[in-house]
């Protein structure tokens, strides 16, 4: 029976909360101000590296820039991602709270993250009759 | 750059020997402050020796139970480590590479309870 291997050393306290992007972040729902669901961030986009070139000694590290949601149903069961050109972001700078979901601190009504749920809204529901008031 | 296409991705040493794949990415937030939270600056990447991914994120946190899958998930993820990004070379479509002489660093959330 092998020994087990020595305990691996700490990362210097580091001023800030630290944030793994699958375990505090990725599939989270995330709410508006108002707490109304707006979507779940399916990716993440940094500001870097590019791909394929060598890192230079000291250069500064990436930042998290937006949350990025889509249509990915079809990718997570076959595999691969949707275009870039394809994902919805939200910038950092709207995100107000990282816990069990993620709160913004902006409306989530003009995001472009809750199309679908609009163009349902005006096209389809508003259609039906009785479909532009709250029900009584 | 999108996280996802760097999570799984495998990673080599300099000699490029296999270390294991992207679990996870660490970031802090430690950036641009903005009105509402700074900007998370990438801290470095979690490489796990033995799995594409991490699930739960049990061999970081510490947590113990329950116990069968806290033990299960422990052994699953043995041997991950934290690489600083200090200590990533070059960050390809399908590799990254780390710089000579990198730092294996616990992979411990130690500062979530103090945040």
């Amino acid at each position: 029976m092998t020994s087990a291997p020595a305990p691996l050393p700490r990362v210097q306290h580091v001023a800030g909360r630290i944030l793994d992007a699958q375990l505090h972040l990725m599939d989270r729902q995330v709410l508006d101000h108002d707490g109304v669901p707006v979507t779940t961030v399916d990716d993440l986009e940094v500001s870097g590296p590019a791909l394929d070139e060598d890192i230079e000694p000291g250069s500064p590290a990436p930042v998290l820039t937006a949350l990025l949601t889509g249509s990915v149903l079809g990718t997570r069961i076959f595999g691969g991602r949707p275009p870039s050109s394809r994902l919805i972001r939200i910038p950092w700078q709207d995100v107000a709270e990282v816990g069990v979901v993620v709160k913004l601190g902006v409306k989530g009504e003009p995001l472009d993250a809750s199309w679908v749920e609009r163009w349902v809204r005006d096209k389809i529901i508003a259609r039906i009759p009785g479909g532009r008031h709250d029900p009584r | 750059m999108i996280l996802g296409d760097l999570l799984g991705t495998p990673v080599f040493d300099d000699d490029g020997g296999r270390l294991g794949r992207v679990a996870d990415v660490r970031f802090v937030l430690a950036g641009t402050p903005h009105q509402l939270m700074a900007e998370p600056r990438l801290l470095g990447l979690i490489v796990g020796p033995h799995s594409a991914a991490s699930f739960l994120g049990y061999e970081r946190n510490g947590l113990t139970r329950p116990h069968l899958i806290a033990r299960f998930l422990q052994w699953r993820h043995r041997g991950s480590f934290l690489v600083l990004w200090e200590d990533v070379a070059l960050v390809g479509a399908r590799s990254v590479r780390l710089r000579p002489g990198f730092t294996r660093y616990s992979a411990a959330l130690e500062n979530e309870e103090k945040a």
